[in-house]
């Protein structure tokens, strides 16, 4: 760094605080974009502003969603770094706070606990009588953050359990891509008979077949997390995270309206993503609006379902506050767009259970399967489930 | 250095002007992309909705540039042997026969002479003499991961390895243009290797310009209801109403139908009547007739 020389290094190193500073700002910068930055920046004329501008967008950003970010920051950034700064600082005003103090996930809490073997045991707890929103909705807009905790070591341990047991069978398609198959497949191998025709001397001494390669369907799951699904939804959303772990997922939360919980099933770690969900589920436990929230999915996260290929999974108990029309045209667009629609509804808690609510009866002629269970809270019925419903599909 | 910036910002007003000269309105954020693609040799990768003009940039670049176009169109299961190359194996396999009723030997290598390989658009693109072509590479995000993985190692490089003849360096970096409507997200590694710009609906203005070059016999009147129209449809009050918003693909369509209709005023009817050529799903169409009247009540 030559201080003082204006010829030199200094808008090069701009260039690299500006890189860090939209890497702080959420938007993945590396070093590699950061050096095309600066080569790009040799091509554009560097007194004119919206080429500067044009030119750093093009090389640091590549995604639509962080371009309002970007520019933002840029016109912060050009004006005044110092301004910028603070801009930012009070973006992420939390995480300074949260990391003081050390906070254990309940897991390592409990190993570093003695083990006490009469806890109470958590069933109990549900007897209490108290307010509940289960088998209600309402239309309330009531924005609740969850409170989840983190698993504790048995949970931990039974949705490991389950996973293992109880494997998901995602739905596959024939794809377009042949591997070479042993038995006789449905094409000849034509690259691999001719080359061992040509190391036979012109013999063709054996003949080699291809068959198309299995490909499991992209799975797009809604979870309801309204009032009267609450109770479900930490043991639920853990199972799914550990379930379809290596499906290719788009994964959205709904209430009032949609959450999108992709960045958190990410994660690696359930806790991280429990307590990652919790931050962002606006809505907790609040009322149910499938359609505006369906509209959401619709017109902003269009892509997180493939055209005529999606599996759906809804797990919804279908009390739906919102119109009735609504919710038919948007339930229609998901039925055209799915491959399947899939429902799973854990509000039946009788044999004779006759989907009678407006919201459950356009939702049972719309789904292509519709399972329900008795009780939810048995993590093994969900999972049973879930592989039974999938396994419908096949 | 002066010297170099005064003509970097005389070549990007060149290239914006070049393009309209071959029909194509480029806004100066985009042109500025473009030429960071040529100079810096690197791929540009476009995302946009449907209809805003990706696939026409690429063509209208082929076309100012003089370089053939080369289009290799994705989908789902695309594999090697239709992006790059394919052995002719009745080829082969009629020479293996001619050899032995002439009663030569056959030689593994004479097998995997040149003449057998089919070029598929990587490897024409890679091998094409000097200056080079326009590599289009169309709709990446309907291909999978493994297709993209490949990709990821071509556009490195410009180079392929084929087993039996060794590997092929591209003697003229192509210029490459990627696009994705974005039904999924691309790998980040790839977006890495590429310049990046989202493609918007253009302004009013650049609209009608575009309306103006595509649609010959265009009444200005006309010309400035439709962008007006169209522009409206787009608003997020209306828009939400609609799965996909028209983009300029299909005002440019409705303008020739317009045209082609004699149409020289937009009254409900008309739009009412051509309102397919906009649209392509029943229900958007049902949900733009309640409000014809509204939208075309602000028309000027």
């Amino acid at each position: 760094m030559w201080l003082g020389d204006s010829r030199r290094g200094k808008f090069a190193s701009n260039v690299m605080g500006f890189g860090r500073m939209l890497r702080r700002a959420g938007i993945p910068v590396d070093s590699h974009r950061i050096l095309s930055a600066q080569q790009a920046l040799a091509h554009v004329d560097i007194g004119n502003r919206l080429q500067v501008q044009a030119a750093l967008e093009c090389t640091l950003v590549s995604r639509q969603q962080d371009l309002e970010v970007f520019r933002q920051l840029f016109d912060a950034f050009f004006k005044d770094p110092d301004l910028a700064q603070r801009l930012l600082t009070q973006l992420l005003p939390k995480t300074k706070s949260a990391n003081q103090q050390v906070k254990r996930s309940p897991r390592a809490q409990e190993a570093l606990r003695p083990i006490i073997r009469n806890q109470p045991e958590p069933s109990h707890k549900e007897d209490e009588i108290r307010m509940d929103a289960a088998m209600s909705a309402s239309d309330r807009h009531r924005l609740l953050h969850a409170d989840f905790e983190g698993l504790n070591a048995s949970e931990f341990l039974l949705i490991e359990q389950l996973v293992r047991e109880i494997p998901l069978q995602i739905p596959t398609i024939a794809s377009r891509r042949y591997r070479p198959s042993n038995l006789k497949g449905s094409q000849l191998h034509w690259g691999k008979i001719m080359r061992n025709m040509a190391r036979h001397s012109g013999e063709m001494v054996e003949i080699d077949w291809k068959s198309p390669s299995q490909q499991p369907l992209p799975l797009l799951i809604l979870v309801d997390t309204s009032g009267s699904m609450q109770r479900y939804a930490r043991l639920m959303l853990s199972f799914l995270h550990q379930a379809t772990k290596t499906c290719r997922r788009q994964v959205f939360a709904f209430g009032t309206q949609l959450t999108d919980l992709n960045a958190a099933f990410k994660l690696h770690d359930t806790d991280s993503v429990l307590a990652d969900i919790n931050r962002q589920i606006p809505d907790f436990g609040g009322g149910t609006k499938i359609s505006e929230s369906l509209l959401t999915l619709r017109t902003k996260h269009r892509h997180a379902i493939v055209a005529n290929r999606s599996v759906v999974l809804l797990i919804t108990d279908g009390l739906d506050t919102g119109q009735p029309n609504d919710l038919e045209r948007e339930l229609g667009w998901l039925k055209r767009q799915a491959r399947h629609l899939l429902w799973l509804n854990p509000l039946l808690r009788y044999d004779g259970y006759q989907p009678l609510a407006s919201g459950a009866r356009i939702l049972s002629r719309h789904v292509d399967h519709m399972l329900a269970i008795h009780n939810l809270s048995h993590l093994q019925e969900l999972a049973r489930s879930l592989a039974r419903l999938l396994y419908q599909v096949r | 250095m002066s010297g170099l910036t005064a003509g970097s910002s005389h070549a990007i007003e060149h290239l914006i002007s070049q393009l309209a000269s071959v029909g194509y309105h480029a806004d100066r954020q985009l042109a500025v992309a473009l030429h960071l693609s040529q100079v810096l040799g690197r791929p540009l990768l476009l995302e946009g909705e449907p209809g805003v003009g990706k696939t026409e940039l690429a063509k209208a670049i082929a076309k100012l540039t003089g370089r053939e176009l080369i289009r290799l169109q994705c989908y789902d299961g695309l594999e090697l042997r239709d992006a790059l190359y394919e052995w002719n194996y009745p080829a082969q396999l009629l020479h293996i026969r001619t050899c032995e009723s002439a009663g030569h030997d056959i030689l593994e290598q004479d097998l995997y002479e040149r003449r057998f390989l089919i070029k598929k658009p990587l490897l024409q693109a890679i091998e094409a003499s000097p200056p080079g072509v326009v590599l289009l590479i169309d709709e990446i995000d309907r291909s999978d991961e493994p297709f993209e993985a490949f990709l990821l190692e071509f556009l490195g490089e410009y180079q392929v390895t084929i087993p039996e003849i060794g590997t092929i360096k591209a003697m003229a970096t192509p210029w490459t243009i990627l696009t994705s409507n974005r039904t999924r997200d691309l790998n980040d590694a790839i977006k890495r290797r590429c310049l990046y710009h989202w493609l918007d609906y253009p302004d009013r203005e650049r609209e009608e310009q575009i309306l103006q070059s595509q649609v010959p016999g265009l009444p200005e009147q006309l010309s400035k209801q439709i962008t007006g129209f169209v522009q409206r449809l787009r608003q997020s009050e209306y828009a939400q109403s609609f799965s996909r918003s028209p983009g300029i693909a299909e005002s440019v369509e409705w303008a020739k139908a317009l045209v082609a209709l004699d149409a020289i005023n937009l009254d409900p009817e008309t739009v009412q009547s051509t309102a397919g050529v906009m649209f392509k799903h029943r229900e958007d169409i049902q949900a733009l007739q309640p409000m014809l009247d509204e939208l075309l009540s602000v028309q000027e």
